[in-house]
């Protein structure tokens, strides 16, 4: 059975339950009150289809396919706008952030959303050396929607590139190889680890 | 009436520019020749020290025993002028006189004239009044009379036994307790206000029944209630035919509510399954299942799921719903959510409110508690309730903006409370159609609670929705039954905890309505005043005007139709005085003459002085402060004015009004206060009753071929410190316009 | 010096607003010795900074006037103002009480004639309108003040105005020299009435009161109404004093928000559907530019003032919106812009208006770190009543944030219970 079926197995009707245990921070949703401050708050307000308020609304109506298959979540950039502002004090970029990485998690997440492409392409990127190679992230997102998008995005953006190069905060060496961290067999190991922790506990909250 | 010489004194001041302004020696001379005082001197500081000492004095020395104080207002330097066994009038010249006059050489010698006439004014006041005293009918009866043995009467009944007097309760039913005894459980009232508390009934029907103070009459109703504050003779028959009579000295009425009937909407089906309930109804259901799970009744089975629909024909203005709102529904759904939270987590609960009303820092507190739980809080409308072994609850949710619907094992409904509180005396109507088989608005108990035999009905008045409460913001305790109170959701929808408040209020107003009649003094807004109506029943036409008008029920009528007053119940607002038209009714210290010799004590200058008077009655409350105030900023209205304050408008007799144009004033103006559903008047009915009363003045000024411009009734607030001179200005010139009145001799 | 006849039968009233005024006045009427204590210079407390109660929309000063005649009527109330408790002793039918009374500067010779006010030249903020315009240095704090005595503000003691005001008196009423004292009395019971505080704006920062000119608070406005306030009576914005038509109140300004005031202050939403009848008060029907709109997240009109909702719902003049507005800008013309989202249905504003009025939290004044005894206060400031209290009782919004219906009933309550304490003290003295 799939972790979703097992996840809709156990919390059949009750969605909240299921967001309080097994996203991060999601056991703050039950205490929202509807105010709306954090939608009037986030600066990218008019990009979203649900606000945090309404996807908390959502997660008590039980709208668990339209919640987690929503692309809201992946817009939130952590301002913390909606957080100093809440009257009940909910972490709500973290239950976004737990939410997304949820939805991942079940397969449900929106296939071409570019926050979630960006968020692997960065993560693979990060994994490989233990940091982050700015070159091949960079070209890895011109070339996102293919090789001709790719050299005109390029080309766009030739002077920045050129004067990075020049105050040395690009190495173009590192197209090849980069820098790795000391010892990056260790943090594979590490990563592994926390990776097989956090299954297991999510494999054992499905039953 | 107290027998004894009156010996006038009149005491002038010259501070604060009034010697200045005003001949005092002119006023002096005013007071011997005309207005009679044996007495009269000045001093230039009078309310200081030696001004008082020299006014104690004079009454020490038994040569005056009514004193005219010639200085500020009435309402100025009260404590000051406070004198102990002496009438007190008062000439206001500083702000009834120089302080709205301009200190011009033009103005000087209407000014002048003014302040004679006030002199003169209060002067004749004097001579016309008494010192009040007690009638000697008083009674001092230190004990109460509770009805309803619920946990607003059982703690007005502790609580005043507490204060050590005794009480007599009476309980419909065979056990104390009321509604409190059938909860599971209560509201937290104290910190913290998280779960559900026991609700201790046992304990307080416990001391209530270990209280010495405390009589018990269970089964038991009042049959009959006669008599007044201090004097209540309480006739109490039991279910068994047996009957007791008890006296008491003050009432407090806290019969309660019964809960709103929901097949008044029938959308709801709870007629249609045994599952669908109201909040009382699962009450029972959880204190069945104690602290196991709650079963629902159609099957027995363990209730998994429940929604709580909020407002069931509260505030609404459809036929059949209440149009109020309990107010703690809310708070009471969070509590039965946890009923079931507390014992299964799991079990799915859903609110669906519209606005959830959980004020203060108790309500905000339970509902975030609630939310802990993960209560589900649904902003949501339902429009019906569908039976069946799963129930089907469909309504619209507000915030995600859609119709839908939701599935339970048991649906409660928040149904709102309906005041036990007896017919209201003046809602006949009501009664009228429900015997011609119209529907009542909502059924509110026919029965009598008290059966008072008074002339204006057997309960006390309903203030709205047949609730009994108190009109006033300031004043939650008025009831317009003296000595009675009400308490607890009897007179407005409210928590326990806020009942509990209620009734140690109202056994304190209980209290102080006891104590004070047995002084003979009157109860607020008059409070202390020892005056009471004084009848000459020679004179009396039986006309019935001062039973029915009286707004407190003070006045019954003997088997002859003669009125009967009852001191204690009456507020010494004059109303009474104001109706008889035959002028038989008077206080000592307030009367038809008192009011009356000070009209017709105003100099009166002939026709062709050009200077005309306008007559100014103002409440003494309103009006005449507001007066007073305008004089404090320096705002000017006409010298021709001639001010006196009245009790209330509704106190006014026609007869100084046609007097007072017999007698070549050239135009009328009363001050009173607002009137209508909102109405200001602080006895209820004043107000209206002048302005009725003065439209009938009309015919008057018709057949005496005067201007009907000449009298004109006013509703003057407290602030319209600019508007009331306007007011006494637009008289002025309207005299201008239309000339002076042909009655000047 | 003061002097203050009191015993142990005598029951203390600390804080003279409307509970404090009706503890005295219904122990006093039922034969009790009360003392009244009250901080500033004259009784009445925030009542007397009111336009209009709802929901009859009758003028407070009404009440305040019986009320304030009754405490003259009575021998037995002892009225201190200017005066503070600072320390109590003892316990329930025997305390001690140590009250500081500051000067006033003032004897009661005063006449309130005004001849020291028209000398006086220093101003400083009128406290009785919340800092909105200035008074004198020599002032009587407002028309219906409680004494009528005039204060010497203590900024001019030393300086030539004061001086002035000293000549200009004819009745030597202005001592210049009098100074701070401090009484102590004993009482058998203290009613606690030291009532509530509006919450600083200026904690709240995304509404930028601090910044915005025409941002003000819900008591600020009512003040605006008074004839005799700061504006004499018209709506005015603080930026201009253009008249403001288009006007925002803004719910749970300060409260039920754990930055802030944790509680519902109970009384704001009414307060707020009283404030929006202003409107059309002041700019009558016809007046199409004359609107309000009200943000909120739950109307909280409990009981019988429903009918009140329902009519300012029905007033096509006044709109809601469900939503806690997020922030406040204002464009250039000072002209403050609400952003946020109605949440009925998820609906993004952008509003202009000439002025905002915050609907602002209740604190309690309790001072709840310093309390002159041990005695039980909530995290919330509030005092809870518990028989650890002794002979010590909360009133009003001490006890609760509560409307002046349901101070005056808990005052009433409060009054019985000191009542019962020294007639207990009465009784066992034989």
């Amino acid at each position: 059975m799939s972790l979703n079926n097992a996840m809709l197995e156990k919390y059949r009707n009750n969605f909240l339950q299921e967001v309080a245990g097994n996203v991060e921070q999601g056991d703050w949703v039950k205490m929202c009150m509807q105010c709306g401050v954090c939608a009037g708050s986030c600066p990218l307000g008019d990009a979203w289809e649900h606000s945090p308020q309404k996807i908390f609304m959502m997660i008590r109506a039980n709208r668990r396919e339209q919640v987690l298959s929503s692309d809201s979540m992946w817009m939130c950039t952590s301002c913390y706008h909606c957080v100093v502002r809440c009257p009940r004090g909910l972490p709500i970029p973290h239950i976004m952030h737990g939410l997304a990485s949820y939805a991942k998690r079940l397969g449900l997440a929106p296939k071409s959303n570019p926050t979630l492409w960006f968020a692997e392409v960065f993560w693979n990127n990060m994994l490989k050396k233990g940091r982050v190679n700015e070159l091949k992230l960079g070209l890895s997102l011109y070339f996102k929607d293919g090789f001709a998008s790719g050299i005109k995005q390029a080309m766009a953006h030739q002077k920045l590139g050129i004067n990075m190069l020049k105050a040395k905060r690009m190495a173009p060496m590192d197209m090849f190889a980069g820098h790795a961290i000391k010892d990056i067999f260790g943090l594979h190991k590490m990563i592994r680890k926390a990776q097989e922790i956090e299954a297991a506990k999510l494999e054992a909250n499905s039953k | 009436m107290p027998d004894y010489d009156k010996k006038l004194g009149a005491y002038l001041c010259s501070g604060c520019g009034i010697g200045d302004r005003l001949n005092v020696s002119q006023m002096e001379t005013t007071a011997k020749r005309d207005g009679k005082a044996a007495i009269v001197k000045t001093h230039e500081f009078l309310c200081s020290k030696a001004g008082v000492e020299m006014i104690r004095k004079d009454i020490d020395a038994g040569d005056v025993n009514h004193v005219i104080i010639g200085a500020c207002s009435h309402r100025s330097k009260v404590e000051a002028f406070r004198f102990d066994r002496a009438a007190i009038s008062r000439a206001n010249l500083r702000e009834g006189c120089i302080w709205i006059r301009p200190y011009t050489d033009e103005a000087q010698q209407t000014t002048q004239e003014m302040g004679d006439d006030l002199i003169r004014m209060a002067c004749a006041e004097s001579r016309y009044i008494n010192i009040p005293e007690p009638s000697g009918e008083q009674e001092l009866n230190k004990t109460l009379l509770v009805v309803g043995g619920g946990m607003t009467g059982m703690t007005t009944a502790l609580e005043s036994a507490k204060a050590g007097y005794r009480v007599e309760l009476v309980e419909k039913a065979a056990a104390l307790g009321g509604w409190m005894a059938q909860l599971h459980k209560c509201i937290p009232h104290r910190m913290p206000y998280a779960n559900p508390v026991a609700t201790n009934i046992d304990a307080t029907i416990a001391a209530v029944n270990a209280h010495a103070n405390i009589t018990l009459h269970l089964s038991a109703s009042v049959a009959k209630t006669e008599g007044a504050p201090g004097r209540f003779k309480i006739e109490i028959a039991t279910e068994y035919g047996t009957s007791t009579t008890v006296e008491v000295g003050a009432i407090v009425q806290a019969s309660g509510y019964n809960m709103f009937d929901p097949n008044n909407v029938p959308a709801m089906n709870h007629a249609k399954s045994a599952d669908i309930v109201t909040n009382m109804e699962l009450e029972a259901l959880a204190k069945a299942a104690g602290d196991g799970p709650i079963k629902r009744p159609s099957d027995g089975r363990e209730v998994s799921s429940v929604i709580f629909v909020q407002n069931v024909g509260q505030a609404s203005e459809a036929k059949g719903h209440l149009p109020y709102h309990s107010g703690i529904g809310d708070l009471i759904a969070i509590k039965q959510a946890l009923y079931f939270k507390t014992q299964n987590r799991g079990c799915e609960t859903t609110i669906l409110f519209n606005h959830l009303r959980t004020p203060g820092a108790a309500g905000e507190d339970f509902y975030c508690s609630g939310q802990n739980y993960e209560v589900t809080f649904r902003k949501g409308i339902a429009s019906e309730v569908f039976p069946g072994s799963s129930l089907e609850v469909q309504f619209r949710d507000m915030i995600l903006d859609e119709d839908t619907s939701q599935t339970a094992d048991l649906v409660v409904l928040d149904v709102g409370m309906v005041p036990n509180s007896g017919p209201d005396p003046y809602a006949l109507p009501l009664v009228a159609d429900k015997e011609k088989g119209a529907a009542p608005v909502f059924e509110v108990t026919l029965d009598s609670i008290l059966n008072l035999e008074y002339r204006q009905g057997t309960d006390l008045p309903h203030l709205k929705h047949g609730f009994t409460d108190s009109h006033f913001i300031c004043f939650p305790y008025e009831t317009r039954r003296s000595g009675i109170y009400a308490a607890g959701p009897v007179r407005r929808p409210m928590d326990i905890h806020q009942a509990m408040e209620d009734a140690t209020g109202a056994a304190m107003k209980a209290i102080q309505a006891l104590e004070n009649a047995g002084k003979g003094r009157s109860a607020h807004p008059r409070s202390g005043d020892l005056s009471y109506p004084l009848f000459r029943k020679e004179g009396c036409t039986r006309c019935k005007r001062c039973t029915v008008e009286c707004p407190f029920a003070a006045i019954d009528e003997d088997e002859k139709g003669y009125p009967q007053f009852n001191e204690s119940r009456c507020r010494r607002c004059g109303i009474c005085m104001g109706a008889c038209p035959v002028r038989v009714i008077s206080f000592d210290n307030y009367s038809v003459d008192s009011i009356g010799q000070q009209i017709k004590n105003v100099d009166m200058p002939d026709e062709f002085d050009e200077k005309p008077r306008i007559l100014v009655l103002a409440c003494e409350n309103d009006a005449y402060p507001a007066l007073d105030m305008a004089a404090q900023n320096g705002i000017e209205y006409s010298p021709f004015a001639r001010v006196i304050p009245v009790r209330c408008l509704g106190s006014v007799n026609t007869v100084w009004i046609t007097d007072a144009l017999n007698s070549g004033y050239d135009g009328i103006i009363l001050m009173g206060c607002s009137k209508g559903d909102d109405y200001q008047c602080h006895f209820v009915k004043g107000s209206e009753m002048a302005y009725q009363r003065m439209s009938q003045i009309a015919d008057t000024l018709q057949i005496l071929s005067l201007d009907a411009e000449r009298v004109v009734t006013y509703e003057v607030a407290i602030t319209d410190i600019h508007r009331a001179p306007r007011l006494i200005n637009a008289m002025a010139e309207t005299i201008e316009k239309i000339g002076m009145s042909p009655f000047k001799f | 010096m003061t002097e203050v006849v009191a015993t142990n039968h005598t029951i203390l009233v600390v804080g003279a607003g409307i509970s404090g005024i009706t503890a005295a006045v219904e122990a006093a009427e039922t034969g009790n010795n009360v003392v009244l204590v009250e901080k500033r210079p004259y009784l009445g407390g925030r009542v007397s900074q009111l336009y209009k109660y709802f929901p009859k929309l009758c003028f407070p000063s009404c009440g305040l006037e019986i009320n304030q005649r009754r405490l003259s009527a009575q021998g037995g109330i002892s009225i201190l103002t200017m005066a503070e408790v600072t320390a109590v002793s003892g316990s329930e039918g025997n305390y001690s009480a140590t009250v500081k009374i500051s000067p006033r500067f003032v004897n009661e010779n005063c006449t309130a004639c005004g001849a020291c006010g028209d000398v006086v030249e220093a101003e400083f903020d009128n406290e009785h309108n919340y800092g909105l315009n200035k008074r004198k240095g020599a002032y009587l704090p407002y028309n219906m003040a409680k004494p009528q005595r005039y204060v010497i503000d203590p900024r001019i003691i030393g300086t030539d105005d004061a001086e002035k005001a000293k000549a200009a008196c004819k009745y030597a009423a202005i001592d210049l020299d009098m100074q701070e004292q401090t009484i102590e009395f004993k009482a058998g019971a203290i009613i606690w009435a030291t009532g509530w505080q509006p919450y600083d704006a200026n904690k709240i920062q995304p509404y930028g009161y601090d910044r915005y000119a025409n941002v003000i608070t819900s008591v600020e406005f009512e003040r605006m109404m008074d004839k005799f306030g700061p504006t004499g009576g018209k709506i005015l914005r603080p930026s201009d004093n253009a008249e403001a038509k288009d006007i925002a109140f803004i719910q749970c300004a300060g409260s039920r928000d754990r930055n802030h005031l944790k509680h519902c202050s109970r009384i704001c939403c009414m307060a707020t559907l009283k404030q929006s009848t202003y409107i059309t008060e002041q700019y009558g029907v016809d007046d199409a530019d004359a609107k309000g709109t009200i943000y909120y997240i739950d109307i909280r009109s409990i009981d019988r003032f429903e009918d009140f909702y329902r009519k300012v719902q029905n007033d096509p003049k006044i709109s809601f919106i469900r939503s806690k507005v997020a922030n406040i800008v204002q464009d250039k013309d000072q002209n403050p812009i609400l952003n946020g989202v109605d949440t009925e249905g998820y609906h993004r504003y952008e509003n202009r208006h000439d002025l905002v009025v915050l609907a602002i939290g209740m604190e309690p004044s309790v001072n709840k770190d310093s309390f002159p005894l041990e005695i039980v206060i909530n995290e919330h400031g509030f005092i809870e009543a518990d028989e650890a209290n002794g002979g010590i009782f909360a009133a009003g919004c001490a006890s609760d944030a509560l409307d002046v219906n349901r101070a005056v009933q808990t005052a009433t309550a409060a009054a019985l219970r000191a009542v019962q304490v020294v007639n207990r003290v009465a009784g066992s003295e034989g």
